[in-house]
């Protein structure tokens, strides 16, 4: 295949000066890969032979909400702003909105939620991925059902595979859903691996979904998701991303139901030149939603890394409350570390509030571990082993962790596969 | 959360929305093109590079695009903007030669009253010509230079120092309204404290846009040298109109080793104001720059101070507050480059937004490689008064050096019921708690301005409380 670029990716929603270039990504696929197929997916036949389909569920559950929604006009100034024909200031009372604000309130106005919904990373990266994967697999859940799945991507140097995979869980219902993505090949050999998520996660719904990424630094990732949460439904995400030259995980959650969760915890490593580019917007759109982001990172040597988190409390999600925090260590001279934390708030009856520290070791630990013969920079390279070692403990299975202990092996000499806690499954 | 909301007044702004005449006033036709750019330094009598500099600006202003990031400026249009409009009088140094109806213009506003009470020089721009400039002995025996710009342009000895400083921190190549600022820009003020030279008292310029469709494109240039110490107060209003006018000033400041700056301003433009200001410092070794912020006015505001931390241990600290009300679009906030090691910046910025008002906080923390060893620490917090309004926060962080220490914290929310309960349960009425409660949430700004600005705040942010807390 030709040489690609995606550009406008993992866009944030409200975007700041352009100098800064933070605003988004442009996605580089190298050329001369081949499209191959290297996709496993694990699941109980239950999950997989359905007539359920993503686009049904959204569908349902517009159904739902026009049936709720009453037809009362709406008076508030950034509606009349967004429905005039020209900006004009012979009414001083009606304020001039952003590109963003603007298609914020068009898009809470219209109410649909089929069109509003996104991935992280955007069309372009999930037309592509689509592609790639040549088709989407279903994993459906029955009410009540307690579920599991994994899906594995194993690229190859010189390959370029994806998985599309739609997640519809049904009331009650739960669902853990596991993603490898992983490349192996030799040293600097190009590959990409990517997954296309989608998840529509029912009334009261619980869905897990870990995602690991282990490929080596030659290849390009892409993990690209998007959720939309119906009432009191519950969803976990966690990203752990050790490996790939480039990685880009997007993820964009709807929290359309009253009282619908969101909780996602980012853990990443990124070494040499390796860079990180990670896309988070949650839109809480229900009354009384909850999102916590948490991330959590070590960036050595001249890695790159960008975080977008976007909070967005939009009209009418009365009572929600969003968190965000990050802790980033950065451990050599040469990194360079991007992180933009944004909250959007339409609504007064909410909480939103984020964090960030950003830095290196604090002089009281330096000094602690000093004592016991550790120089700073063993002390920080302490950190990368421990990041390593806390992923490999929590993999969610022998096989994943498998590819953390191959990564692990090259990227830190200290690691050692021996040292680390048995899992369950092991001492079982 | 509770069921009903603070009541929270508009700002009252009828003290700065009165009219004068605009009678043996002189206006430029409206829009931008070369030979009114021209016009405008034939006018002022500049040097040959200055109109050489402004014409090179226009090309690059129409070089560039609209910001597309911000609140909309379609409203905005150029070719319905009069970029100069000189009043009916040259620029006096005592009140008395001031024509009437602008004289009486500064009592009301109480320009004079503030020289007579607290300040150590004053400067006062109607529409785009200063009107009134005047420092007191004291402090021209200290060697200190405060001038209009235009005035020092044409004295010999700072003619070079001017020349070589003037939009070196803010080029032309910024930002598109950085460009019109260049080409159009006139008016505004000069100051040179020279090195160990500490000012007890402030200088003011107060800028006042009377001209309906007009621009206001002050230029403020102020030199702090080595271990020297000034305050600087600016302040601004207009009367409402139905039509765009426009504020594009630049204020360059350069703060030399050892020296500190404060600069503070209350920003009250009228709801028909486009205000693209742009501000910018640079701190060398263990230079201090401080800026106190209130922006109140405008329609659309585009404002965030710079700080440019070059030298070693130099430091920045930025406190702001931000109200907008009905209509009000107003994306405020700061940029900090800590480029030198060990420099220190601290940001804290309080929001204010209802009636449908917007404000967004908008910030930047660019730690450079050299940065090792600095620290800088951001918390904004937000407070929303009812649901129609819609407040934003956009902090940006780049961090390319090892050594450092960055936070930020940031909170967006209504009044806590915890917090009014709190209060009531220690005997206080509800309705103090609540009064409490929101003037509380400004004090950290309000108590870092002069008295007399401090009042003119409480006066802006006038709170009536009425009904339970929300």
């Amino acid at each position: 295949m030709e040489a690609l670029k995606i550009r406008n990716a993992s866009a944030m929603p409200a975007p700041t000066w352009s100098w800064l270039r933070m605003n988004a990504a442009t996605l580089e696929v190298p050329e001369g890969l081949e499209r191959v197929r290297a996709v496993t997916v694990e699941a109980d036949s239950d999950l997989t032979e359905t007539h359920a389909s993503f686009e049904g569920a959204l569908a349902a559950l517009q159904e739902r909400l026009d049936a709720a929604r009453g037809d009362e006009g709406d008076g508030r100034a950034c509606v009349r702003a967004a429905t005039a024909e020209a900006e004009s200031l012979e009414d001083l009372d009606t304020p001039a909105l952003s590109a963003y604000q603007l298609r914020a309130t068009r898009e809470e106005v219209a109410g649909d939620v089929a069109a509003a919904f996104e991935t992280g990373i955007g069309v372009d990266a999930r037309s592509y991925l689509n592609f790639l994967a040549g088709g989407t697999v279903v994993l459906a859940t029955e009410p009540g059902a307690d579920e599991a799945a994994c899906v594995r991507v194993a690229g190859e140097a010189g390959g370029a595979a994806a998985a599309s995979v739609d997640v519809v869980a049904a009331e009650d219902s739960t669902l853990s859903l596991t993603v490898s993505l992983d490349g192996a090949g030799s040293e600097g050999a190009a590959g990409l691996v990517g997954s296309e998520l989608r998840v529509f996660a029912g009334a009261r719904s619980h869905v897990d979904v870990c995602v690991y990424v282990t490929a080596e630094e030659g290849f390009t990732v892409l993990d690209d998701s998007g959720y939309v949460l119906d009432e009191g439904a519950r969803v976990s995400v966690r990203h752990v991303v050790l490996g790939g030259g480039r990685t880009a995980t997007g993820l964009a959650a709807d929290l359309r139901g009253d009282t619908a969760r969101m909780d996602v915890a980012t853990s990443y490593l990124a070494s040499g030149e390796e860079q990180r580019d990670f896309t988070y917007t949650i839109r809480h759109r229900g009354r009384r939603t909850v999102s916590n982001m948490d991330a959590n990172g070590v960036l050595t040597g001249t890695a790159k890394k960008v975080l977008r988190g976007t909070i967005d409390l939009v009209h009418g999600c009365k009572g929600s409350e969003g968190s965000e925090r990050e802790t980033v260590l950065l451990a050599s001279q040469g990194v360079d570390n991007k992180t933009v934390p944004t909250i959007l708030c339409d609504e007064d009856d909410v909480a939103g509030n984020h964090g960030a520290t950003i830095g290196h070791v604090r002089p009281e630990q330096l000094f602690y571990l000093g004592c016991r013969g550790l120089s700073p920079e063993a002390a920080e390279a302490l950190f990368v082993t421990a990041k390593l070692e806390d992923a490999a403990n929590g993999a969610p299975d022998a096989q994943v962790r498998a590819n953390v202990e191959r990564l692990a092996a090259r990227v830190d000499p200290r690691f050692d596969a021996d040292d680390r806690d048995e899992t369950e499954e092991e001492r079982a | 959360m509770a069921k009903q909301r603070t009541e929270v007044a508009d700002i009252d702004r009828s003290l700065y929305d009165f009219r004068d005449s605009e009678e043996g006033f002189e206006r430029l036709d409206a829009g931008l093109t070369p030979e009114i750019v021209t016009e405008i330094s034939e006018r002022k009598d500049e040097p040959a590079w200055m109109l050489e500099f402004r014409l090179k600006s226009l090309e690059i202003y129409n070089s560039m695009p609209n910001p597309t990031w911000g609140p909309s400026i379609a409203g905005l249009d150029m070719d319905h903007i009069v970029t100069y409009v000189k009043p009916n009088t040259d620029q006096k140094a005592d009140w008395e030669s001031v024509p009437d109806d602008i004289k009486n213009t500064f009592e009301r506003l109480g320009i004079p009253e503030a020289e007579r009470s607290y300040l150590a020089g004053v400067g006062a721009q109607y529409d785009s010509e200063l009107v009134y400039h005047n420092m007191q002995d004291t402090a021209s025996k200290m060697g200190i230079v405060y001038s209009g710009i235009e005035e020092a342009l044409h004295d010999e000895r700072w003619e070079p120092l001017i020349r070589e400083r003037f939009m070196t921190l803010i080029p032309p190549t910024d930002h598109k309204f950085a460009a019109l600022h260049g080409a159009v820009w006139s008016g505004g003020s000069f100051v040179y404290v020279p090195a160990g030279v500490k000012l007890d008292f402030p200088l003011q310029s107060y800028f006042r846009l009377n001209a309906a469709g007009a621009g206001q494109f002050e230029h403020t240039l102020i030199i702090v040298e080595d271990d020297a110490d000034l305050h600087f107060i600016e302040g601004c209003s207009a009367p409402k109109y139905y039509e765009a006018n426009l504020h594009a000033g630049a204020v360059e400041l350069f703060v030399k080793d050892g020296a500190r700056l404060r600069y503070s301003t209350i920003e009250n433009w009228s709801k028909n104001m486009y205000n693209l200001n742009t501000k910018r410092a640079r701190c060398e070794e263990e230079g201090e720059i401080e800026w106190i912020s209130g922006s109140f006015g405008s329609h659309v505001g585009y404002l965030y101070p710079m700080s440019v931390l070059a030298g070693r241990r130099a430091k920045s600290s930025f406190t702001g507050i931000t109200f907008a009300g009905a209509g009000q679009n107003l994306d405020t906030g700061c940029k900090v480059v800590l480029a030198a090691p060990e420099t220190t910046a601290t940001v804290e910025t309080k929001g204010i937004s209802k009636g449908g008002g917007i404000q967004t906080f908008r910030s930047s923390i660019v730690a450079t490689p050299a940065a090792e060893g600095s620290a800088a620490t951001v918390s904004c917090q937000s407070l929303m008064l009812d649901d129609e309004s819609r407040s934003d926060t956009i902090p940006a962080m780049d961090i390319r050096a090892k050594n450092v220490d960055i936070g930020h914290e940031a909170t967006i929310g209504r009044i806590g019921d915890d917090k009014v309960f709190y209060l009531m349960s220690r005997g206080i009425s509800e309705e103090e708690a609540r009064t409490m409660i929101v003037n509380g949430f400004a004090e950290p700004i309000s108590k870092e301005l002069p008295l007399e600005y401090a009042v003119e705040m409480n006066n802006l942010i006038k709170l009536e409380m009425e009904g339970a807390i929300g």
